[in-house]
C-alpha cells in the first residue's frame, strides 16, 4: 500500500478551516484536491484532510464570504473549481490567527508552568 | 449577522430546490481522477489506482450527506424527505395505513368530543364580562330538603340591604303567561321576571333596542320586555322592526324594548324578561315558605373573594335567624360561582367520561404502538440495509418517527373531523344544560390540543419501534432467511402492551356494566304512576285571577277534555311527578309535639283537582279521594302520601287526623302511593308530601293530567280547540307525555351508559384487534421452530396451546391489574351509580368473561392455524 494512513491524524474540528484560510493565502487559487494535499504537506504528512469534511468546509466558508470560487481550465485540460481568499477572509484569517496564537501561548504557558512559580 | 446570511442562503438554497449535487459530484470526480493519477505516477495499474482512490475518498454517501448538512436546513430537508418517503410507505401499504388511521381517529375522536364538552362547560369562560365574579346564592334548609335553592322575596331584599360584599344583586323567577301579538293567536310564553339588577350582574349589552333599568322595575310601571334571540325568533320570526311593538301579556299591555344576542342564556329556555316589579315590603309582614322561587346571583365587588362574600352571608343568616325565627330559623344561605351552579351537578359524570375517553385513546394508541412494532420487525431489512449504505442511526430513527408522526396526525385529522360531526349531533342532543344552544361547540384551542396530542402519541408510540432498529445487528438482518428459533427480542415489549390493553379495556367494560347496571335500576324503579298513554300540558291564567273566575275556567276545561273521545280521565296539579318544581310546607301534627317555631312535618305540597289520581294512575291505599265539596271547603282536608305516614305515625292510622298550617287544622283523608320525581329528580328517594284541593286555594296555574286510550299526541288538537273555545285569550304550554318527561329524568344516566359502553365496545373490538394480530405476529416468527418441534414430536395440540398459553398469560396478568385498577377507578364513577356498588362481584365477573370469550376466540384461531402448520412445510421456508 502507498498510503499507509494508521500513523496519520485526523484533522481537528474547527481547525481545518483555519488552514484553508491559511493556504489559500500562501498559494493563491487552489482546487479542493490541491487544498487538501497542500495541508498535508504543510503538516509534515502528519495530518490526513478527509474530503468528506473539507467540502463542507469550503461550502461554509464560502457562504460566510471568507472565499470565492469559480470554475476555471486546469492543467491537463481538465476543469477544476478554485477556490481564492477574499478580502473578508483575509480579514477573517488576521483575527483567527491572532485567536489561535492567543490561545497557543496560554496553553503553552500552563505546560511550561512549575510549582515553585505558583508559590 | 454572519449566521442570519447563513441562514438565508440555506433557506434560499431550500426554497429554489437549489443543489449542490452536481458541484460536489464534480468535486469528487475531480479528487478521484487527480488522486489517481498520483497513485498512476506511483507504479500502480490503473485500475488499481482508481479503485485505491475510491477508497481512500471514502462512502460517498456519507460525504454527500455531510454535505447537504452544511448546503441546506438539514432538519427540514429531512423532514420534507422523509415525509415524502413515508407518504410512499403509507401508499404502499395501505391496508396497515388504514387500520393505524381508524383505529386513532376512534380514540381521538372520542377523546376530542369529550374534551370538547368538558372545555365548553367547565373551562371555558361563561359568556359574561367578569363572569368569574358572579355568584349564585341559594336557600338551604340547615337539615332536611331544601326547595331546590330558592329564596323567599323578604330574604333577598334583606341580603340587599345588609351585604358588603356584592356590587348587584339581581333575583328572577320564571313566569309563564299568555302573550298575544297583534292578530296572532295568543301563544305560551315562559318568561323571567327579574329585578333591575339582573342587568347589571350579568352586564350584557343587548343586540338590538335597551335592556330594563329601574324606571322599569317600578311597581305599577308600564310593562316593558326584552326578547330572548330564540324568543324574537319564534314569536316574531326574528323581525328587526321589534322594538316599540306593543303586545298584550296576560291581558295587560307590554312594549317590547330589546332583544338580547344569540348567546345569553340567564337563564336558558326563556321567550323574554321582564321587571318583575317588587320592593321590599311588596309581603307585608309575610316570610314564609310559600314565596321561595326567586333564584339569586350577586355580583362581587372588585377584590372580594367568594369566601369572604360566603363569610358576610352567613353573617346575614344568622341575623335572620335570630331576628324571625319562626320562618327563617331553620335557613341559612349558601354561594356557589355561577359555573359550580350550571355545571356542577354534571362535572362528575363529565370527568368519568372524559377518563373513559382517554383510556380509549390509549387503548388505540396501544394498538397503533403494536402494529408498529410488528411492522418494524418486518423492516428489519430496509433499515439495515440504509444503515450500511451510510444512514446514521439518528437519521433512520429520525425517519420512522416522521412516519409514525404523519401516521398519528392523519389519525388525528380524521378524528377531528370525526369529533366535529360528534360535537354538532352532541350540541343539539346532549340532555339537560348541556344540550342548550350554543353550550357546546369546538373551536380552535380544542382543534390545537387534539392535534397536539395526535402528534405527541404519534411519537411516544413510534418510540417502541424505533428502540426495536436499534438493535438491529447490520451483518445478520441482512442475510436472507435468518433462522429465528426461540424468543426473539421485542415480543416482551409486545406482551406487555397486550396486557396493558387488556387491563384498560375491563376498566371500561367494568365501568359501563356499572352504569348500565345503574340505568336499568333507575329504569325499573316502581313510579307510583302508570306513565304510559298520560298527556302533560300547561295553563296559566294572570297571576291576580280571581279564585272564582279561575275555578269556573278549569272546571270548565276539565269537562270539556273528560267529554272528547279517546280520554279515559283527566285531573289537575300544580306541578306533575318529573319536573323540576319546588314547592314545600312546613305542616305541625295533630299527633305530634307542637314546639314553636320548629313545624314537625316538612312536604312537598301539591294541590290537585279534577280526576287527578285515576289520570295518573296512583294508587289510594286508604281513605277517599276529594269530592266536589272538599274543593270548595274553607277547611279543605288534605291527603298524604305513604312516605309521611312511615316517617311520622308508622303505627297508627292516619285517617281523620289532622294536619295543622297557619294554625288551621286540615283533616287527612287518604293516603296514596308515593309517587317518584316529584321535585324532579327521579334518583331521589320519595319524601312526605301533602295533596290539597287546588280549587279551594283558586291557583291560577296548572297542569292538566289526560290519560288517554289513544296515543296521546292524537288528543292535543281538540284539546286546544277546546281550551280556545273555554277562553280565546288562552293558550296550551308545555304540552308533553309523561313517556318524555320520564326519558329526559334518565338522560344523564342513559348517555353515561351509552357513552361508556360503546368505549368499551371499541375497546373490546381493538383488544381483540391487538391480540389477534400479536398471537398471529408469534406464529409466523416461529414457524420454523414449530417444523423442528413438531419433527420432534410435538402435537398439533403441543403447538396451540404454546401459542395460547403465549397470548394469554400477558392477558391474565392484564385482567388481574385490570380488576385492581376498576376497583379504584371505579370510585369515581360512586355520583354516578344508583342501587350498585362499584365492587359488585357479580359485574365484575360478567365483564371478565364478557372479555375472556372475544379474546379467547381471537386468539385460538391464529394459534390453531399455527397447530396445522405442516413440518416439512415449515422446515422448508427459510
Amino acid at each position: 500500500m502507498p498510503h499507509s494512513m494508521k500513523s496519520k491524524k485526523d484533522v481537528q474540528p474547527g481547525t481545518l478551516a483555519l488552514m484553508v484560510l491559511k493556504t489559500l493565502d500562501v498559494m493563491g487559487e487552489l482546487h479542493g484536491y490541491g487544498i487538501a494535499r497542500r495541508i498535508e504537506q504543510i503538516s509534515g504528512d502528519i495530518l490526513f484532510v478527509n474530503q468528506g469534511t473539507l467540502y463542507p468546509v469550503l461550502l461554509r466558508l464560502e457562504q460566510e464570504g471568507a472565499i470565492a470560487s469559480e470554475w476555471g481550465p486546469s492543467e491537463n485540460n481538465r476543469r477544476a473549481r478554485f477556490y481564492r481568499l477574499t478580502r473578508a477572509g483575509r480579514k477573517l484569517l488576521e483575527t483567527e490567527k491572532h485567536d489561535w496564537e492567543q490561545t497557543a501561548a496560554i496553553i503553552a504557558r500552563f505546560f511550561e508552568v512549575k510549582a515553585e512559580d505558583l508559590a | 449577522m454572519k449566521t442570519l446570511h447563513r441562514f438565508l442562503i440555506r433557506l434560499r438554497n431550500l426554497v429554489t430546490g437549489r443543489r449542490g449535487d452536481q458541484r460536489l459530484r464534480e468535486e469528487l470526480e475531480d479528487y478521484v481522477a487527480r488522486e489517481a493519477e498520483a497513485n498512476m505516477q506511483a507504479g500502480m495499474s490503473e485500475e488499481e489506482a482508481r479503485r485505491q482512490a475510491r477508497m481512500k475518498l471514502g462512502a460517498a454517501e456519507a460525504i454527500r450527506e455531510r454535505y447537504h448538512a452544511e448546503e441546506g436546513l438539514p432538519l427540514l430537508e429531512c423532514l420534507a424527505q422523509d415525509t415524502r418517503f413515508s407518504l410512499r410507505q403509507m401508499r404502499r401499504s395501505p391496508g396497515f395505513t388504514l387500520v393505524v388511521v381508524l383505529t386513532m381517529a376512534l380514540g381521538i375522536a372520542a377523546t376530542t368530543t369529550m374534551f370538547t364538552v368538558v372545555y365548553s362547560t367547565l373551562l371555558r369562560s361563561l359568556p359574561y364580562p367578569q363572569s368569574e365574579r358572579i355568584v349564585a346564592i341559594h336557600d338551604t334548609r340547615i337539615a332536611g330538603r331544601s326547595a331546590g335553592g330558592l329564596m323567599t322575596g323578604p330574604r333577598f331584599y334583606d341580603i340587599e340591604a345588609r351585604n358588603r360584599s356584592f356590587s348587584s344583586l339581581t333575583f328572577f323567577y320564571f313566569d309563564e303567561s299568555t302573550l298575544v301579538a297583534g292578530k296572532k293567536l295568543p301563544i305560551y310564553v315562559n318568561a323571567a321576571a327579574a329585578n333591575a339588577g339582573f342587568w347589571d350582574v350579568f352586564d350584557t349589552a343587548p343586540m338590538l333596542g335597551r335592556v330594563l333599568n329601574a324606571k322599569d322595575d317600578m311597581p305599577h310601571a308600564p310593562l316593558t320586555v326584552v326578547l330572548s334571540y330564540p324568543g324574537w325568533q319564534r314569536l316574531f320570526g326574528g323581525d328587526p322592526n321589534v322594538i316599540g311593538e306593543q303586545v298584550t301579556l296576560d291581558q295587560q299591555t307590554a312594549t317590547i324594548v330589546g332583544v338580547m344576542p344569540r348567546d345569553f342564556s340567564a337563564p336558558a329556555g326563556v321567550d323574554f324578561w321582564r321587571a318583575a316589579q317588587f320592593v321590599p315590603n311588596s309581603w307585608g309582614n309575610y316570610r314564609g315558605d310559600g314565596l321561595r322561587s326567586f333564584n339569586v346571583f350577586g355580583r362581587l365587588r372588585r377584590g372580594v373573594t367568594p369566601a369572604q362574600a360566603q363569610g358576610d352571608l352567613d353573617r346575614i343568616g344568622e341575623q335572620l335567624r335570630r331576628e324571625y325565627p319562626s320562618s327563617d330559623g331553620a335557613w341559612r344561605f349558601t354561594s356557589e360561582t355561577l359555573r359550580e351552579d350550571r355545571y356542577g351537578h354534571v362535572q362528575p359524570a363529565l370527568m368519568a367520561l372524559l377518563i373513559a375517553s382517554a383510556l380509549l385513546l390509549l387503548i388505540a394508541c396501544i394498538n397503533v404502538a403494536n402494529l408498529l412494532l410488528s411492522r418494524a420487525t418486518a423492516r428489519q431489512r430496509e433499515v439495515a440495509l440504509r444503515r450500511a449504505l451510510g444512514a446514521s442511526g439518528r437519521r433512520v430513527a429520525f425517519q420512522l418517527l416522521v412516519e409514525s408522526g404523519l401516521l398519528a396526525l392523519a389519525g388525528g385529522g380524521t378524528g377531528i373531523l370525526l369529533a366535529f360531526a360528534l360535537t354538532r349531533t352532541a350540541a343539539t342532543s346532549l340532555p339537560g344544560i348541556l344540550g342548550r344552544p350554543g353550550t357546546i361547540h369546538m373551536d380552535g384551542i380544542v382543534i390545537e390540543v387534539a392535534l397536539l396530542i395526535s402528534l405527541a402519541t404519534g411519537i411516544v408510540f413510534g418510540v417502541a419501534p424505533v428502540l426495536e432498529t436499534r438493535k438491529v445487528q447490520l451483518h445478520s438482518a441482512l442475510k436472507q432467511g435468518e433462522a429465528r428459533l426461540g424468543g426473539s427480542s421485542g415480543n416482551w415489549l409486545r406482551s406487555v402492551l397486550v396486557g396493558v390493553q387488556v387491563g384498560l379495556s375491563l376498566v371500561l367494560l367494568v365501568g359501563a356494566s356499572l352504569l348500565a347496571e345503574s340505568l336499568w335500576n333507575l329504569m325499573k324503579l316502581p313510579l307510583g304512576f302508570e306513565p304510559e298513554h298520560l298527556l302533560t300540558f300547561r295553563l296559566a291564567l294572570p297571576w291576580d285571577t280571581r279564585p272564582e273566575v279561575a275555578r269556573n275556567f278549569y272546571n270548565d276545561v276539565q269537562q270539556r277534555i273528560e267529554n272528547l273521545p279517546g280520554v279515559e280521565a283527566a285531573g289537575q296539579i300544580n306541578s306533575p311527578p318529573m319536573l323540576d318544581f319546588h314547592l314545600r310546607g312546613s305542616y305541625d301534627a295533630d299527633w305530634l309535639p307542637q314546639v314553636a317555631n320548629q313545624p314537625a312535618i316538612s312536604a312537598d305540597s301539591r294541590s290537585i283537582a279534577g280526576n287527578l289520581l285515576v289520570a295518573m294512575g296512583t294508587p289510594l291505599l286508604a281513605g277517599r279521594a276529594f269530592s266536589a265539596e272538599d274543593q270548595v271547603s274553607t277547611l279543605p282536608p288534605v291527603l298524604v302520601n305513604e312516605a309521611l305516614v312511615r316517617e311520622f305515625l308508622p303505627k297508627g292510622n292516619p285517617i281523620g287526623h289532622h294536619l295543622l298550617l297557619d294554625g288551621q287544622a286540615h283533616e287527612i283523608v287518604g293516603v296514596v302511593a308515593d309517587v317518584r320525581g316529584v321535585s324532579g329528580a327521579i334518583a331521589a328517594e320519595p319524601g312526605p308530601a301533602v295533596y290539597s284541593p287546588a280549587n279551594a286555594d283558586g291557583s291560577w296555574h296548572r297542569y292538566f293530567l289526560v290519560r288517554t286510550n289513544v296515543p296521546p299526541e292524537q288528543v292535543v288538537k281538540s284539546i286546544r280547540e277546546q281550551v280556545y273555545q273555554a277562553d280565546p285569550r288562552q293558550s296550551l304550554g308545555r304540552i308533553e307525555t309523561m313517556d318524555q318527561l320520564l326519558s329526559d329524568a334518565v338522560a344523564q344516566p342513559r348517555l353515561n351508559a351509552a357513552v361508556v359502553a360503546s368505549f368499551a365496545g371499541i375497546a373490546l373490538l381493538l383488544a381483540c384487534v391487538g391480540i389477534y394480530g400479536v398471537v398471529s405476529y408469534f406464529a409466523a416468527q416461529r414457524t420454523q421452530e414449530i417444523g423442528v418441534r413438531m419433527a420432534l414430536g410435538a402435537t398439533r395440540g403441543d403447538i396451540t396451546r404454546l401459542f395460547v398459553r403465549r397470548a394469554m398469560v400477558p392477558a391474565a396478568i392484564g385482567l388481574a391489574t385490570g380488576t385492581v385498577v376498576s376497583l379504584a377507578a371505579d370510585r369515581l364513577l360512586r355520583s354516578q351509580l344508583y342501587g350498585v356498588q362499584p365492587d359488585d362481584l357479580r359485574l365484575y365477573l360478567a365483564s371478565l368473561l364478557v372479555l375472556l370469550a372475544p379474546l379467547l376466540v381471537a386468539t385460538l384461531r391464529p394459534a390453531i392455524r399455527a397447530g396445522k402448520t405442516e413440518p416439512m412445510e415449515a422446515l422448508r421456508t427459510e
